[in-house]
């Protein structure tokens, strides 16, 4: 019950981020508010390392350098999804990030990249990936 | 529209990467050091592409209203209510109600135009729409297998879409 309350709220805030960045970058600028909104998220998440001393900073060293690369992206993530949200609205622009985010991961396990376990794939999860597709069709009927 | 659907698969591929990516550095470092990494270095990168395309206008930033500084905090809440999620439910049925609950909010943040963002009016196709996909979701999350731990779809999400 409270981890289904926990990933419920997940979804909700995520969402919530997306609505967030658009509305703030119809006053400041997409980049203005990518910057802002991730500065504002580090500092927050220092003071929390700062509380929670869960800081294992040398462990960076212990992870190949480009994975910790990955922050990086977020700039053009947020681009993307904030100017997507203003020319299609909040429901298509989720759906198709959710979409093509799933089956790239569902690509890279059954291709094994990235050091990953293998994966098989199997038939319900291309009838899945069928159904998500067929629901975004019908979003935009 | 077209424009704005390749966007979108623009950033949900870079999402399933950059998800991959943070979930090897958080197995070693934790969520809150990778957190503040990924943070960081998003807002780098974003300053950076920024300054590139729009030079000193970067740092003109009028209209700004008082709750904008603290928009942070709703990425600090994606964390916590994701890796407590993921703990207590396991990663398939943690991420399905994740983003199955990022799907009703997205209708319902349309629908009644929060935040001042443009109303896209609710239609019964629309709903029947996000019930389909979210069926997808389950069906495809469900079958993907539960043993593999170490998949793609599987780890933890330390993103900051």
């Amino acid at each position: 019950m409270k981890g289904s309350l926990f990933a419920l709220l997940a979804g909700a805030f995520i969402t919530l981020q997306g609505v967030a960045n658009s509305r703030i970058s119809q006053d400041i600028g997409t980049w203005q508010a990518a910057a802002l909104t991730q500065l504002t998220g580090f500092v927050m998440a220092l003071l929390i390392l700062l509380v929670v001393r869960d800081g294992r900073w040398q462990a960076f060293r212990q992870v190949k350098p480009i994975y910790l690369t990955g922050g990086a992206f977020a700039a053009v993530i947020i681009f993307g999804n904030v100017t997507a949200i203003h020319h299609m609205g909040v429901t298509f622009t989720i759906s198709a990030v959710l979409i093509a985010q799933l089956c790239l991961t569902f690509w890279i396990d059954a291709r094994g990249w990235f050091g990953l376990e293998k994966r098989r794939i199997r038939l319900p999860q291309l009838i899945g990936i069928g159904m998500m597709v067929a629901g975004v069709v019908i979003l935009k009927l | 529209m077209i424009a704005g659907l390749m966007l979108a698969i623009t950033a949900g591929s870079l999402v399933g990467i950059q998800t991959i990516f943070n979930s090897k550095v958080s197995e070693r470092a934790g969520s809150w050091a990778t957190t503040a990494l990924v943070l960081g270095l998003g807002f780098a990168a974003s300053l950076v592409l920024g300054l590139l395309f729009e030079g000193k206008g970067m740092f003109v930033l009028h209209d700004m209203q008082l709750w904008y500084w603290f928009s942070g905090v709703i990425g600090v809440g994606v964390v916590i209510s994701l890796v407590n999620g993921i703990r207590l439910l396991g990663p398939t049925l943690g991420v399905s109600i994740m983003l199955s609950s990022q799907l009703g909010f997205a209708l319902l943040w349309d629908s009644f135009g929060w935040l001042g963002l443009e109303k896209v009016p609710f239609t019964p196709a629309k709903l029947l729409g996000v019930l389909i996909i979210v069926g997808g979701i389950v069906l495809f999350k469900w079958s993907g297998g539960r043993q593999a731990a170490k998949s793609a779809e599987t780890t933890e999400f330390a993103e900051s879409t």
